[in-house]
């Protein structure tokens, strides 16, 4: 009758016999003492250990309850004594060339156990350049990554001493004696896994690092929309791109020092044992419920958690890990003691990039950086275009009509900015939400963009449209005879009050021709007059007016024409213009404007207020310039008067 | 004279140029080359493939990486580096150079090898 007692071996739950697993443990004990002497002994013991609990489970796989003595025995036959392979081990270390002799030599000059392990060396295990901080966090008990991170704050100084260290020290694979880890966490990442390795760390929400490393971002971004209504509150606050660009960098930084947990042992070294084996645990019974719903109604029910659904795509990856069967804490097993302690240092030295892989890793966080830095210009311009929009919307009413221009203005708007817009916030949404992207809706999205942008299209060719032809239309003002020698010209302002178009940012003073609006809002204001000043051909003053205007087709701008106010009044030898063109609401900006056409007699004069300057210097439109320039062909050979700035002296080239 | 020494020494000599042509012709894990090196008639004494992997390793003559297992813990899958590979075809010259060498020098008929010494 034997004592059966359950170990945890490598990661397997074995069932041994008491008498076996003594035996056991004195075997792997006397293996440790053989290898301590050779350099990577530990690992060495370690793979010893692998393959028996390989063995065993091979055993207990073909139906036998428990390991026995026997079991143990031939296994032990099978792989030797130690003594045994002593005469072979000494002798084949010279062997494989120079590089043995060093390593036997470092076996026999360092005093075996502990001593071994706390000289200094470079980690060739773990290393992201030399493996110079990684060998001194392992002289100081500490995480490789925290050195790393001294060294790279205070790269200027701390450059030389690495670079001396990295000559002078010898590498050697080292493992890890800490039982805790940084590491990032493949399993909760949005970009490299630094925030879901540091929350990890610290047992706290992966959001959490993740607002702190985006906060200075957003309060940017918010900083960027100046009219963002609670500006004032950030005014004394200097959200810089400085710091936002050092918390990119700080990231990057971390993403390049802080190892990826690969293997099952790292990540348990990352999240600490039980919240390991709880995360398995959960995922497992997940897994399983799934899988049984599954086998039920062949389809996933909705009650399944939004993180199973998500983490589907690497789910395949993940099996083999949560086959391995949960173990319980050593501590509660003192049976397991010996086989957990050589377990401890088993760390799978993480496969880290050579110098290409490096390479690659950098061009990798270079690639991302600039689609990040894309990615957000694109959102601001997006961003700002809406508001630009918002802020040009007072404009809509003179370039575009009501009814099918204005519903194509407010499709193409919504689909080009709107669809952009919200697919960013949905894409950010799903890598957040870890959710699978469907490319369904990217296809029907970039359909439906590109429909906006085809309307967009179309309504700025209609827009343009509206400006293909111009025509004019010519009035002489009745004019009373005048006795003086001179005609004098003035302006009457506009009595009332009017608006004007402003499209913010300070622009409108820019744009002189946008008209004004008067108070009912029914007619359009506009400043655009020009006053043009000739010779008359007879003895007598003449004023015309020559308005113009643009349109799709001729008629229709004849048809605005008719529409046109602008009374010119006369008081003796007082001419009164008006201070405005108007022009009905409905027609809209079609580049309105008037010409006042002053024909002067031989021997007299006019003289113009200086009210009218900008009248006189703008040059009229060029269809009327033309049908001026033809008026005054016919009868004029000389020189047209030359206009000083108050008055015109006339008559006197006239032939 | 020990047998038994000679013939582990005479073992030993040819065991690092199997294990690295089991390893040449694919990624192997120890199990694997324990099982063609039983199957071919070579003994090999487990405890001795371990510490002899591990200072290829060392040596960056083999590298390896890890395959979880679904039977047992994860296993380490070695593979032959750049200088492995040149390693091995060094060894496979050496290791022809001798075969024919020896096949000469013991399956010399008897005769020829008295005439030899006469002659000389």
């Amino acid at each position: 009758m034997k004592k059966v007692i359950n170990i945890n071996f490598q990661g397997q739950v074995i069932a041994i016999e008491e008498t076996a697993y003594e035996m056991l443990k004195q075997y792997i004990e006397r293996l440790t003492r053989f290898f301590a002497r050779e350099e990577g002994g530990d690992e060495i013991v370690n793979d010893i250990e692998c393959r028996i609990a390989e063995l065993f489970g091979n055993r207990l796989k073909h139906g036998i309850n428990c390991i026995t003595d026997e079991d143990v025995a031939s296994i032990i036959t099978s792989i030797g004594q130690p003594e045994d392979f002593d005469s072979d081990y000494e002798e084949a270390a010279s062997e494989p060339g120079a590089a043995f002799a060093e390593s036997r030599e470092q076996g026999s000059a360092a005093a075996p156990g502990d001593e071994v392990r706390r000289s200094l060396y470079r980690n060739s295990g773990d290393r992201i350049l030399g493996g110079v901080c990684s060998g001194l966090a392992h002289y100081f008990r500490t995480d490789p990554v925290w050195l790393r991170m001294i060294f790279v704050l205070f790269f200027g100084f701390l450059f030389w001493v690495y670079i001396v260290l990295w000559i002078v020290l010898k590498p050697k694979v080292l493992e890890t004696n800490v039982s805790k880890r940084l590491y990032r966490n493949p399993n909760d990442r949005f970009l490299g896994g630094v925030c879901g390795g540091i929350a990890a760390y610290f047992k706290i929400d992966s959001w959490i690092p993740r607002l702190i490393f985006l906060l200075p971002l957003l309060f940017n971004l918010i900083g960027m929309i100046s009219f963002f209504p609670l500006n004032y509150l950030f005014d004394e606050v200097d959200f810089s791109w400085n710091i936002n660009m050092s918390m990119v960098v700080v990231y990057i930084v971390f993403w390049i020092i802080i190892p990826e947990a690969k293997s099952v042992k790292q990540k348990l070294e990352m999240m600490g044992e039980e919240e390991y084996i709880r995360s398995i645990r959960e995922r497992v019974s997940n897994n399983v419920a799934t899988a049984r719903s599954r086998g039920d109604g062949g389809e996933v029910p909705p009650a399944v958690p939004a993180y199973m659904a998500a983490g589907t795509d690497d789910s395949f990856e993940k099996v083999s890990i949560d086959e391995m069967p949960p173990h319980p804490s050593d501590a509660a097993r003192p049976a397991d003691h010996s086989a957990s302690a050589n377990r401890a240092h088993v760390a799978p030295p993480s496969e880290r990039p050579g110098c290409l892989n490096g390479f690659i890793l950098l061009l990798k966080i270079i690639f991302f950086s600039f689609v990040g830095i894309l990615a957000l210009v694109m959102v601001s311009a997006f961003v700002a275009f809406l508001f630009a929009g918002a802020q040009m919307m007072p404009l809509k009413s003179l370039f575009i009509d009501p009814g099918q221009e204005t519903t194509l203005l407010y499709a193409s708007l919504i689909l080009l900015i709107g669809i952009p817009v919200v697919s960013i916030l949905v894409w950010i949404a799903r890598r957040v939400m870890k959710a699978k992207s469907r490319p369904m809706i990217g296809l029907i999205s970039t359909i439906l963009w590109i429909g906006g942008l085809v309307a967009a299209g179309i309504l700025a060719a209609q827009v343009a449209d509206k400006f293909r032809e111009e025509s004019t239309l010519e009035r002489s003002v009745e004019m009373m005879p005048i006795d003086g020698k001179s005609l004098y010209v003035d302006m009457m302002p506009y009595q009332d009050d009017y608006s004007e178009f402003s499209i913010g940012w300070g622009m409108d003073s820019d744009i002189d021709h946008l008209p004004y609006t008067n108070v009912n809002e029914d007619s359009l204001l506009f400043r655009d007059i020009h006053l043009h000043i000739r010779n008359s051909n007879d003895s007598l003053f003449h004023v015309r007016t020559i308005a113009a205007s643009s349109c799709r087709e001729l008629r229709g701008a004849k048809a605005d024409l008719e529409e046109f106010r602008f009374e010119i009044t006369q008081q003796d030898s007082l001419l009164y213009l008006p201070e405005f063109l108007m022009v009905p609401s409905t027609q809209g900006f079609r580049k309105q404007s008037i010409t006042v056409e002053i024909s002067v007699p031989a021997g007299k004069t006019v003289e113009v207020s200086d009210v009218l300057n900008n009248y006189r210097n703008q040059e009229p439109p060029s269809v009327v310039r033309r049908r001026i320039r033809n008026y005054t062909r016919t009868f004029m050979t000389a020189e047209p008067p030359h206009l000083e700035d108050e008055e015109s002296e006339a008559g006197s080239d006239v032939v | 004279m020990n047998i038994e020494n000679t013939q582990s020494q005479m073992r030993k000599g040819v065991l690092e140029y199997c294990i690295l042509s089991i390893i040449k012709r694919g990624e192997a894990y120890p199990g694997d080359i324990i099982d063609e090196m039983k199957s071919a008639g070579l003994q090999l004494l487990e405890g001795t493939l371990y510490p002899l992997l591990n200072r290829l390793k060392n040596a960056e003559i083999l590298t390896y990486r890890w395959v979880e297992s679904t039977s047992g813990p994860p296993r380490k899958y070695f593979q032959l580096t750049e200088k492995g590979e040149a390693f091995q075809a060094l060894l496979a010259t050496t290791w022809n150079e001798l075969a024919t060498g020896v096949e000469l020098v013991t399956r010399k008929p008897k005769e020829e090898s008295e005439l030899n010494n006469n002659t000389i």
